[in-house]
């Protein structure tokens, strides 16, 4: 039974980071207004950069360099995607749930051809849309437990995010974007590029979140999958967190345990139901809808998000 | 004059997208990209039906033959897509509906051994029920219908997997294939003819699962045509979509028109489902539940190429399936079958701003009207 | 030579199809109040948009004490010390006082914010100026007076010595307007200089020193008030003599048409309720005007009338028939006609054409459709027979889209769809707001004329005069309660806004049904 707990509480660390990397994103996207439908999508394409540069990177480096370059490479790339969304959605007033849409049908198909066409110059014959990596240098044990680097690069950004929101000038000038632009504008605070600074830093965090999703746990990943869903289930947590780090913290825990039954149905008492693990899996998702629900009647939304600024219109 | 600059803006945004493949192309191999790359991509089925051998041989049209196959399923969830949107609903939980159109159809052939449009009914009808959740979600509880289609897609995929796998026992799976059993050899009835009147597809395409289907599919979008624009419940919904507050003003039910308008998107998306998944070439894999099925997605980009417009989801949906099999008659081991994903994910991203198009269009040609005005003067 | 602060040039600006400013010209002293003056689409807000950095003029320039500036944004207006407290408040609601005074010149060292010395700096400007307000209460929750107090002192943490003031007595209290113009008269005093925007004539000659006219993008002139009248100044705006006051019958009240029992609705914005058991009625023959000022539970009274919220307890009767738990349409087709307060969110349906707005709620009577198809042609019969009737003007007859149209006749469109349909109750809430005289007049005039026709009007303003020229019996509404009837013929602004302050209130019985 403990060792059941013990291995329910590994993966809920493993996959609460990653939820709340994304969930941090999708808040500092929609404080400055803009919603951020496509973090799946940034998902997808920070892991495959991220991973890609820990494939090509000489095996003779530091580890630590090797760590860190992959994870800057997986954030730029991030920011990077995220641009796309931040162009059609701030500098051309698109509509923020196509766009968003747009680019994460767009990151699947990019991630195949590039990891297809990157494994077939390894060897002709390979059209094989997995990467095999060594994870070995995120990974170490303290105690019993088995923690990664992201977990404690997590909890630091999670510090940080919330100084930067409700401590600085920054974060004044960003809420005030996502909650009255106008008014944002008539003090002398450039909309457009709080929104931008605002997206970037979400596709950021989001492309750290998708290389975190996938590298401590697997040695290697198909992309056909994705990132099967996590980018969608961190804006529930973000939307259950009440756009706010402390409660997007605590809530991605809460979604993490529902998110691990799937990891761990089979070796705990949890065998005893003899369900499907795709039961299993569905219950984030069932526990997000549930939580929509009694959360939906008073939001804490941002006011002003998914509305294109227009500094003409006043 | 508006209408052309509508369509315009669409071939624009096909252009720009088959220029970034193109792109992507070149960059994979620069030799090979036109003569192995573009060309089968664009051409797809074109190239096989002039091509001498495949004539000898007289399948030359099969390649056509999956494209209107393909075509069926997306224009359906086009259809559904472009009708929630004309409510002011982003219904990018068709994929969901299809999956529920794909169970429907399979569990009333496979297991209740019912005749194809019985299962056609099914599946539109397991379609509707999945669509009508989040409008009942969005009517009483005022829940975004994109995070609450989002939650029902996974919830949809992983529900319908686990019955059709059932830990393997389950009667509709086929554990020898490991995926669930085929229409056609468990109950042909099932299966939808491909004759109509004396016109036998087969005999034209020579691909089984070209069927009667995509006729079902035009007159289902001139239908939805004629609700949109000449019945009293196509004014509520379009009043709806534009101004929910006057709607309501107006008597309108609101509640009442999103939730039937969800319920109609989903059956239209669960039709689509039941049209590829009886035409009998297909087989569902329970297996796999990482992966929602594409046609879901797809069906965003034919309804915004389509312009929103039933008719024109036709022709975005052919197409996207022309593109889509285009895709695969690349040598793959050159070029991956994904860049025509990439060419549809991006026009996705263009129509996303296609008023900002239209706009610069119109300015175009005006200006050019202006010049030509001008010019004309002058000889004058 | 005068010692001019400001000095706006022979300023013009063009907007696509309007010149919104044509040549105009502003001199704003220092240490004076100058009133801006002109109806709503006179080229204010443009002009004023124009010197605080938010538009360019296509012509002319801008001078700050002598010398030619260039405003490109809101910033170079702040450097220059120009500040302007806007119609519509620029506050992030969500936000404390403290944070909306401060933002955008936020104290801080390395990013990092210090508002302890901007809180002394501003509790100093308070006590200086008489401004109360508390800085760490968000401003969601305080009344609009303190709002706009924190408006004011936004622009003077800033140090601004050119205040512009745009509407500003739009939102308030008679009893917090007189409190803002002492406020202005001490601001001037203390050696700054305001602009004030206004289109009330009263207000001006209490506060202004001098005044310019603009009337559609020109300017007129500007005069001293001491030497002018508000008759002088109101032709000066509109171009004409305007006739103050309605011609208008003396009303013959018949039989109830519709009777409101011990009403109680919940508030749109917060849990408490709205509307406290309020009972009236209205007769046939009659116009009856709720007054008050803006939120005291009017627009939810009239949401409960016509159906738009459920009430939470009380009855409706019209017409002798209980329509309390009537849908919306079964009001609409038994005699309640609704002229929305904002017709762009509820009136109209901006992207139809003006043939499909016109048949907004009647598109399923048997005249109009047939089996669930609609009758296109009849429709749009019926539509270009109102189109003429009412003098709708439109650039594509019935097949104009209605967003295109001005906002005069939009609001033209809808009269004619309500009158139209042959009412015995007409609901107007705000019917002229925003529109230009001339429209003003028509509205009015067609208002008088279904009294005259028998129908009960009951109608829902907040400007004081159309309370006083358009109504016969007046109720007042206050925190959700009627404090107050009156007859029009006997009653005076100031006393209507000791009552629509909660400082005097009446017990209001309704006579007793017959």
């Amino acid at each position: 039974m403990s060792a059941g707990l013990l291995i329910l509480i590994k993966f809920t660390l493993l996959s609460g980071i990653v939820l709340m990397y994304v969930a941090l994103g999708g808040c500092f996207s929609e404080h400055s207004g803009v919603i951020n439908i496509a973090l799946e999508g940034v998902m997808v394409i920070g892991a495959l950069f991220g991973i890609l540069t820990l494939c090509t990177l000489p095996k003779n480096l530091p580890g630590f360099l090797i760590v860190t370059i992959s994870i800057l490479v997986a954030m730029i790339s991030g920011m990077i995607y995220s641009s796309l969304l931040a162009f059609a959605s701030i500098n051309l007033k698109a509509d923020q749930t196509i766009g968003g849409t747009a680019l994460n049908i767009l990151a699947t198909a990019i991630a195949l051809v590039v990891v297809k066409h990157y494994n077939s110059t390894i060897s002709p014959d390979a059209q094989s849309p997995k990467l095999n990596f060594d994870n070995s240098l995120f990974i170490f044990n303290v105690g019993p437990f088995t923690l990664n680097v992201f977990i404690i690069l997590g909890i630091i950004l999670l510090i940080v995010s919330h100084f930067v929101l409700y401590k600085t000038r920054f974060g004044l000038h960003l809420r005030a974007c996502g909650e009255h632009p106008q008014a944002a504008d008539s003090v002398g605070i450039n909309v457009y590029k709080m929104r931008w600074a605002g997206v970037l830093i979400s596709g950021a965090l989001a492309g750290i979140g998708g290389m975190a999703y996938i590298v401590p746990s697997v040695q290697d990943w198909n992309f056909e999958v994705g990132v099967g869903g996590m980018g969608f289930l961190a804006l529930a947590v973000m939307i259950f967190g009440k756009w706010n780090p402390g409660y997007i913290f605590l809530g991605s825990l809460f979604f993490a345990v529902f998110k691990s039954l799937a990891n761990i149905y089979d070796s705990t008492f949890l065998a005893n139901f003899h369900l499907t693990k795709e039961i299993y899996s569905m219950m984030p998702f069932i526990a997000s809808l549930i939580v929509l629900m009694f959360t939906s009647k008073n939001s804490k939304a941002p006011k002003a998000e998914g509305i294109p600024y227009d500094k003409g219109m006043r | 004059m508006k209408k052309g600059i509508a369509i315009a803006s669409s071939i624009v945004c096909i252009l720009v997208g088959l220029l970034f493949g193109l792109i992507f192309l070149l960059i994979i191999n620069p030799a090979e990209s036109i003569s192995l790359g573009f060309t089968p991509l664009i051409l797809a089925g074109l190239s096989s039906a002039f091509n001498p051998d495949w004539i000898s041989a007289g399948s030359n049209l099969m390649k056509l033959g999956q494209e209107i196959a393909n075509a069926m399923p997306i224009i359906m969830t086009g259809l559904s897509v472009a009708f929630a949107f004309k409510m002011g609903l982003f219904n990018i939980g068709a994929a969901g509906q299809y999956t529920l159109g794909a169970f429907g159809a399979l569990y009333f052939a496979l297991i209740l051994k019912c005749p194809w449009y019985v299962c056609l009914l099914a599946a539109a009808a397991f379609g509707a029920f999945w669509g009508m959740l989040p409008g009942l979600l969005k009517a009483y509880l005022n829940i975004n219908e994109v995070i609450s289609c989002i939650m029902l897609n996974w919830i949809g995929l992983y529900g319908v997997n686990t019955i059709i796998y059932g830990n393997g026992n389950s009667k509709m799976f086929n554990s020898s294939q490991s995926k669930a059993y085929q229409v056609g050899t468990v109950n042909p009835d099932a299966l939808i003819p491909s004759k109509i009147f004396g016109l036998d597809m087969f005999e034209i395409f020579k691909y089984r699962a070209t069927t009667i289907g995509i006729f079902f599919a035009i007159i289902i979008a001139i239908v939805i045509l004629i609700v949109l624009n000449k019945t009293t419940f196509g004014y509520e919904l379009k009043a709806c979509g534009f101004n929910k507050d006057a709607a309501k003003y107006a008597g309108i039910n609101d509640k009442r028109n999103i939730i039937l308008s969800m319920l109609i998107s989903g059956a239209l998306a669960g039709f689509g489902a039941g049209l590829f998944y009886l035409s009998g070439t297909v087989q569902w894999n329970p297996l796999d539940s990482t992966a929602l099925p594409a046609a879901g997605f797809d069906g965003i980009t034919v309804a915004l190429l389509g312009l929103l417009n039933p008719i024109g989801c036709i022709f975005s949906g052919l197409f996207i399936s022309h593109i889509s099999v285009g895709g695969t008659m690349m040598p793959q081991s050159i070029f991956p079958s994904e860049i025509s994903q990439i060419i549809t994910g991006l026009i996705v991203y263009l129509c996303a701003f296609t008023p900002i198009i239209q706009e610069k269009l119109t300015k175009f040609i005006g200006a050019h009207k202006k010049t030509q005005q001008n010019a004309n003067k002058e000889e004058k | 030579m005068a010692d001019y602060v400001i000095e706006m040039l022979g300023i013009s600006k063009y907007f696509p199809g309007i010149k919104a400013n044509d040549n105009i010209t502003l001199q704003l002293k220092r240490g004076e109040i100058h009133a801006l003056l002109g109806e709503n689409g006179a080229g204010k807000s443009t002009l004023m948009s124009i010197l605080f950095g938010l538009y360019q003029p296509d012509e002319g320039v801008i001078k700050k004490d002598g010398q030619i500036v260039k405003i490109n944004n809101p910033n170079d207006a702040n450097d220059l010390r120009i500040g302007m407290v806007h119609q519509h408040f620029k506050l992030v609601e969500c936000y404390s006082v403290l944070d909306n005074i401060i933002l955008g010149v936020e104290p801080n060292v390395a990013g990092i914010l210090h508002k302890q010395e901007a809180r002394e700096k501003i509790m100093e400007l308070s006590k200086k100026y008489g401004l109360q307000i508390d800085p760490d209460a968000i401003v969601e929750n305080i009344t609009v007076g303190m709002q706009q107090r924190v408006e004011i002192l936004k622009m003077l943490y800033r140090d601004n010595d050119v205040l512009i003031f745009d509407e500003p007595t739009a939102v308030l209290t008679p009893q917090e307007i007189t409190e803002l113009m002492q406020i202005m008269k001490k601001l001037a005093a203390e050696g700054k200089s305001i602009l004030f925007i206004s289109h009330k004539l009263a207000e001006i000659m209490t506060v202004a020193d001098r005044c310019s006219v603009l009337r559609k993008g020109k300017y007129i002139g500007t005069v001293d008030i001491k030497d002018t009248t508000a008759e002088g100044l109101s032709t000066m705006m509109v171009g004409r003599k305007v006739n103050l006051k309605l011609d208008k019958k003396k009303a013959t009240p018949g039989e109830i048409i519709l009777d409101v029992d011990n009403l109680t609705v919940s508030s749109n914005s917060s849990k408490k309720e709205a509307v406290k058991n309020v009972s009236f009625n209205v007769r046939r023959g009659e116009i009856v005007c709720i007054a008050g000022i803006e939120g005291n539970g009017q627009a939810e009274l009239i949401q409960a009338i016509t159906g738009l919220t459920k009430q939470k307890s009380g009855k409706i009767v019209l017409c002798d028939k209980d329509i309390s738990h009537e849908s919306i349409r079964y009001r609409s087709e038994h005699g309640m006609s609704h002229i929305p307060e904002d017709r762009h969110k509820h009136g109209l349906v901006l992207d139809y054409d003006l043939a499909q707005n016109i048949v907004l709620q009647r598109y399923r009577e048997p005249e109009f459709s047939k089996f669930g198809f609609i009758k296109f042609d009849a429709v749009k019969k019926y539509a270009e027979k109102l189109i003429k009737k009412f003098d709708v003007r439109c650039g594509q007859g019935t097949d104009t889209i209605v967003r295109s149209m001005s906002g005069g006749n939009q609001q033209k469109a809808i009269i004619a769809r309500e009158i139209d349909k042959n009412p015995e109750l007409l609901i107007t809430v705000q019917p002229t707001r925003g529109l230009d005289v001339g429209a003003i007049e028509y509205i009015h005039k067609a208002i008088i004329e279904q009294r005259d026709a028998g129908k009960a009007v009951l109608l829902v303003s907040l400007e004081l005069d159309e309370v006083l020229n358009l109504s016969d019996r007046i109720l007042v509404m206050y925190e959700g309660e009627l404090v107050g009837e009156f007859k029009s013929s006997d009653v005076t602004t100031e006393t209507l806004g000791l009552y629509m302050t909660g400082a005097k209130k009446d017990n209001i019985t309704k006579e007793v049904t017959k």
